[in-house]
């Protein structure tokens, strides 16, 4: 059973310490939910894990099992078993879905499958997520809407069958039933053994997925690692006891807001500055 | 000038004996026109009468001088351009398709392949000469090594074309520090009740479409090429079998 493990790791992006020593581990076969305010580090852990090249590891180490992956580039990562589906997938013009998704599925694979057999599965995967097959024929999440990206992202994991998958806010812009579909989904992936780490700000998904653990990231650290009552109680009360139980002052996310705001003379105050 | 009238579907091979061609699609057709071994030529006229539509296709594999292309839209009718410029050294192109008559609209797609020390320009321009008529050009290219490579054109609606649309996107992507690759699509709006938009994009492939790729097991390289076949290959869908099969080849031997 594979395990991701994290340790103290301190990561940067242009110059500014984002997370400040995180320590956890995910295992194959568990689904752990990632909980937090906006700004305070889950999606940075995301992509860090996935080795985003934008943000920097000043220490700490990741490893898959024994395979240190703290300095492997990303495709390595993705075919060593992880997989993460992006809050904002982004829009590949010209590039076919089916194209993109079959490279895909040959480069994680040690052998290059058929074309019948792709299709095959292409097919059964759709179905799966309801999704109309022609989305497989379009250029990648172009012209989509915001569900059927995200239904594309977990078409991806379907395909790819990872070892630990991170889902970032996987139920933004979906509706209800598809939902539904997603969770199905992951509950059944969870039962063949794959590992979820999932951000939702919502306690419906986790509802539907039933998360084995919590962890609740506060100011760039893991503050709690405990069992899933924390999303309930996270859901009803926020954030506010960690404050009170445990001591921590919550950041306020540094957003700088424009000083040019509906209402005032944009000219002079840019004029003035 | 050859003159000649074409109503049904053509694969023309051009003889070399003329320096221009004009090509006549009389009243009530709708055609595709295949041009083959044109880069000799300094000249094409596409004279599209009322009511009918002209689906032109154009494959360049040799070496072009330098060569005007002028479409004449008639009264409901419409042309839809698909050209492949995958010509070698320098060239010059200048297209002017004019919409001259109630509800003429023209679709224009390029995919330019631009390597070693080539030197292309390729000026796309399209004039509203009268109200309710429609225009869209997307032209896509690849830079690379030495080469040079420019989108240019306008897209002029003229005061009193009212209802009228017009649309640009030039998309360039770059490979190398030395290459030189520019994008100006210019618009030239006289009458209000219009709808237009333009649209210029030049750089290097994007990172997070790189990282997008990147994280579902595609190596740097095939994410880049990927990318890249993108800009190029949808121009396949202007083609029939064996020349869509010719210049798929062309593209990723090329690249």
């Amino acid at each position: 059973m594979a395990t991701l493990k994290i340790k103290d790791l301190h990561v940067e992006v242009e110059g500014k310490e984002i997370l400040k020593g995180v320590t956890c581990n995910i295992s194959e076969g568990e689904t752990v939910a990632l909980l937090g305010p906006n700004g305070h580090g889950k999606s940075t852990l995301l992509n860090v894990i996935m080795g985003h090249p934008r943000y920097k590891i000043t220490s700490g180490s990741l490893f898959l099992d024994d395979l240190d992956i703290t300095n492997m580039t990303t495709d390595e990562r993705a075919r060593a078993g992880l997989f993460l589906a992006l809050q904002n997938p982004c829009e590949v013009p010209g590039v076919i879905n089916s194209d993109f998704l079959r490279a895909a599925v040959n480069a994680t694979n040690e052998e290059k499958i058929s074309t019948y057999k792709f299709y095959k599965m292409l097919d059964g995967a759709t179905k799966e997520l309801k999704m109309p097959f022609d989305l497989a024929t379009r250029s990648l999440n172009e012209g989509f809407s915001g569900g059927e990206k995200k239904r594309n992202e977990i078409l991806q994991l379907l395909l790819l069958n990872p070892k630990i998958a991170m889902l970032d806010e996987i139920d933004s812009g979906l509706d209800v039933d598809a939902i539904q579909v997603v969770a199905d989904v992951i509950n059944k992936e969870e039962d063949q053994g794959m590992g979820f780490l999932v951000i939702s700000h919502y306690a419906r998904l986790f509802d539907l997925i039933k998360p084995t653990r919590a962890l609740v990231m506060i100011n760039g650290r893991i503050v709690l690692d405990g069992d899933p009552s924390l999303i309930k109680r996270i859901d009803q009360n926020g954030y506010e006891f960690i404050k009170t139980e445990l001591g921590i002052s919550i950041e306020k996310e540094n957003a700088q807001m424009n000083e040019v705001s509906i209402g005032t003379c944009a000219v002079k105050e840019v004029i003035k500055n | 000038m050859e003159l000649v009238r074409i109503n049904n579907n053509l694969n023309y091979k051009a003889n070399g004996e003329n320096t221009s061609l004009n090509f006549v699609i009389d009243s009530n057709k709708e055609v595709n026109l295949f041009v083959d071994e044109f880069e000799s030529l300094d000249e094409l006229i596409f004279d599209v009468s009322d009511y009918s539509i002209l689906h032109l296709s154009l494959f360049a594999k040799k070496s072009i001088n330098s060569l005007k292309i002028t479409a004449n839209i008639g009264e409901n009718s419409k042309i839809i351009v698909h050209f492949a410029d995958f010509s070698v050294e320098k060239h010059h192109l200048d297209a002017v398709i004019n919409l001259n008559k109630n509800n003429a609209s023209a679709e224009w797609h390029l995919a330019s392949l631009s390597t070693n020390k080539d030197d292309k320009e390729i000026n796309v321009s399209i004039y509203h000469n009268h109200s309710h008529t429609n225009g869209k050009i997307d032209n896509y290219g690849v830079c690379k090594d030495n080469s040079k490579l420019i989108f240019s054109g306008i897209s002029h609606i003229i005061k009193g074309c009212h209802e009228s649309s017009s649309h640009q996107n030039a998309k360039i992507v770059v490979f190398d520090n030395d290459c030189k690759a520019i994008a100006k699509p210019i618009l030239k709006i006289d009458e209000n009740d219009i709808e237009a938009s333009h649209a210029a994009v030049v750089g290097k492939v994007s990172d997070d479409h790189i990282f997008y790729l990147t994280s579902r097991g595609l190596s740097k390289e095939e994410a880049k090429m990927l990318i890249t076949l993108g800009y190029l290959k949808p121009i396949l869908k202007g083609f029939d079998g064996n020349v869509a099969n010719d210049i798929n080849q062309l593209i990723e031997g090329r690249l």
